[in-house]
C-alpha cells in the first residue's frame, strides 16, 4: 500500500525482487523494481541471454533467471521506468558496484565523489563515480557506475551532484513556487475571464453545483481556452464542497473541436479545399 | 533564456531569422516557434486576459490554453506557443478579441 501511494518501495517491497545472499555474491546480477502490472516489455527484448524470460501476459511483471543473468546491463538504460539496475558484489573487499541508469545534467565525472541518495531521495553516504557509460544505443539514458560500502547496496539508489547543481537552475525561482503553491481566494481558476476561486466557491455555496451552470452565469470554460485550464479545477471544486466524486461530475455541454481552429479553414473545407484535409 | 541542453530531447536549430514584435527588430531561430524566440529575448507578457486585461505570458506551451494569443502578419488569435517562426514575420501584441477580417 506505502508503494502505491508513494512511489517508494518498502524494504518488504525491496526483498521481493532482490537477488539471493548466495547469488550475489557470485558477481554481477540485475535487480529488477517494477512492482507494477503494466503493459511493457522492453526488458526481455534487450536481454540477449533471455535471463528476462518472454511475458506469457505482456501485464506480467519480469522474472530473472538468476542463474542465467551475468548483470551486463543492456536493460539498464532500455527500461523506459529507469526501475532497473544492476548489483556487483564482487568488485572489492569493501565496496559493491552499483550500475545505474541516470537522466540528469550535468553527468557526473569518473572518479568524482557524489552523494548517495536512497529510495526517497535522502542523503545515505558519500559515493564513488567509477565509470559514465553513455553510448548512442543507450538512447540518452546514461549508466552510472557508483562504488558503494556492501551494507548500503541496498540502500543507495541515486546520486546527487553537489556543487554543480546551481549552474542549472531552472526558469522559475523556486521560493517562488513555495509561496505560490497555496491556493487563496484569489487564486484565478480561469484565466481566460479572471474568475477567481473565491468566485467560484460562492456560486457552489449559492447552489450551482454543475459545470453548466457555472459555466453560463461567470463565463468560466467560455473564453478562447474553452475550459481546457479551468474544467477540471471547477469540477474539484464542486466534488469537494458538494460530496460528490468527481468522477460522477461532468464538463458539461462540450462540443468540438478539441483544438481551435479558424472559422475560415472550417468553410473552406466546407468548398471542398484542399488546404485542410 | 533558451535551454541549450537537455537530457532527453535534442534540439536542431535552424539558421538565424529576424522578426519584428512590435515594431522592434528581434533574431531568432528557423524551427522554433515564435513564443520560444520572445521568450530568449525577455519578452515574457505575450497577452492579455479578456475580462481584467491582466497580463498572460508562456503558459502551457502546447496550443491549449490559449494565452499566447498576439496578431502575427496581420492575422489575430495565432497560438504563438505552436507556431514557427519565420523570416520577416510581424508579431504584434493582441488588443481585445482580435478581428476576423
Amino acid at each position: 500500500m506505502v508503494l502505491k501511494c508513494t512511489g517508494i518501495p518498502t524494504n518488504e517491497d525491496l526483498e521481493r525482487v532482490f537477488p539471493s545472499k548466495e547469488r550475489l555474491e557470485k558477481g554481477p546480477i540485475v535487480v529488477v523494481e517494477c512492482f507494477q502490472r503494466i503493459p511493457c516489455n522492453p526488458c526481455h527484448t534487450a536481454c540477449s541471454k533471455n535471463a528476462i524470460k518472454e511475458f506469457d501476459d505482456i501485464n506480467n511483471l519480469p522474472v530473472v533467471e538468476e542463474d542465467v543473468c551475468n548483470g551486463c546491463g543492456l536493460c539498464v538504460s532500455k527500461c523506459p521506468g529507469l526501475a532497473i539496475m544492476v548489483v556487483d558484489m564482487t568488485y572489492s573487499e569493501k565496496e559493491a558496484i552499483l550500475k545505474i541508469p541516470y537522466e540528469f545534467l550535468p553527468l557526473p565525472e569518473e572518479g568524482e565523489l557524489v552523494l548517495g541518495l536512497d529510495r526517497e531521495g535522502k542523503a545515505v553516504d558519500k559515493v564513488r563515480v567509477v565509470k559514465v557509460l553513455n553510448t548512442k544505443a543507450m538512447d540518452k539514458t546514461p549508466v552510472l557506475f557508483i562504488a558503494v560500502k556492501k551494507e548500503d547496496i541496498k540502500r543507495v539508489r541515486n546520486i546527487k551532484l553537489q556543487e554543480k547543481e546551481k549552474k542549472f537552475q531552472t526558469a522559475c525561482c523556486s521560493d517562488l513556487i513555495e509561496k505560490n503553491s497555496k491556493l487563496s481566494k484569489d487564486t484565478v481558476i480561469c484565466r481566460c475571464s479572471d474568475v477567481t476561486l473565491e468566485q467560484i466557491r460562492g456560486l457552489i455555496k449559492k447552489g450551482y453545483t454543475t459545470f453548466d451552470e457555472i459555466k453560463r452565469i461567470s463565463r468560466v470554460g467560455m473564453g478562447p481556452c474553452q475550459s481546457r485550464n479551468c474544467g477540471q479545477l471547477v469540477l474539484r471544486e464542486i466534488s469537494q464542497m458538494t460530496g460528490t466524486p468527481i468522477s460522477k461530475l461532468m464538463l458539461g455541454t462540450y462540443r468540438p473541436t478539441t483544438k481551435s481552429i479558424k472559422l475560415g479553414e472550417i468553410a473552406e473545407a466546407v468548398d471542398g479545399g484542399e488546404h485542410n484535409d | 533564456m533558451r535551454i541549450q541542453e537537455h537530457p532527453i530531447l535534442s534540439f536542431e536549430r535552424g539558421e538565424k531569422v529576424f522578426f519584428t514584435y512590435n515594431g522592434k527588430k528581434l533574431e531568432g531561430y528557423e524551427g522554433e516557434t515564435i513564443a520560444a524566440a520572445l521568450h530568449a529575448a525577455g519578452i515574457k507578457v505575450l497577452s492579455h486576459s479578456i475580462e481584467h486585461l491582466k497580463p498572460r505570458g508562456f503558459y502551457c506551451a502546447i496550443g491549449n490554453c490559449s494565452s499566447c494569443f498576439m496578431e502575427v502578419n496581420g492575422e489575430a488569435n495565432v497560438r504563438v506557443c505552436v507556431e514557427p517562426l519565420k523570416e520577416g514575420m510581424v508579431v504584434n501584441t493582441q488588443i481585445g478579441k482580435g478581428d476576423l477580417l
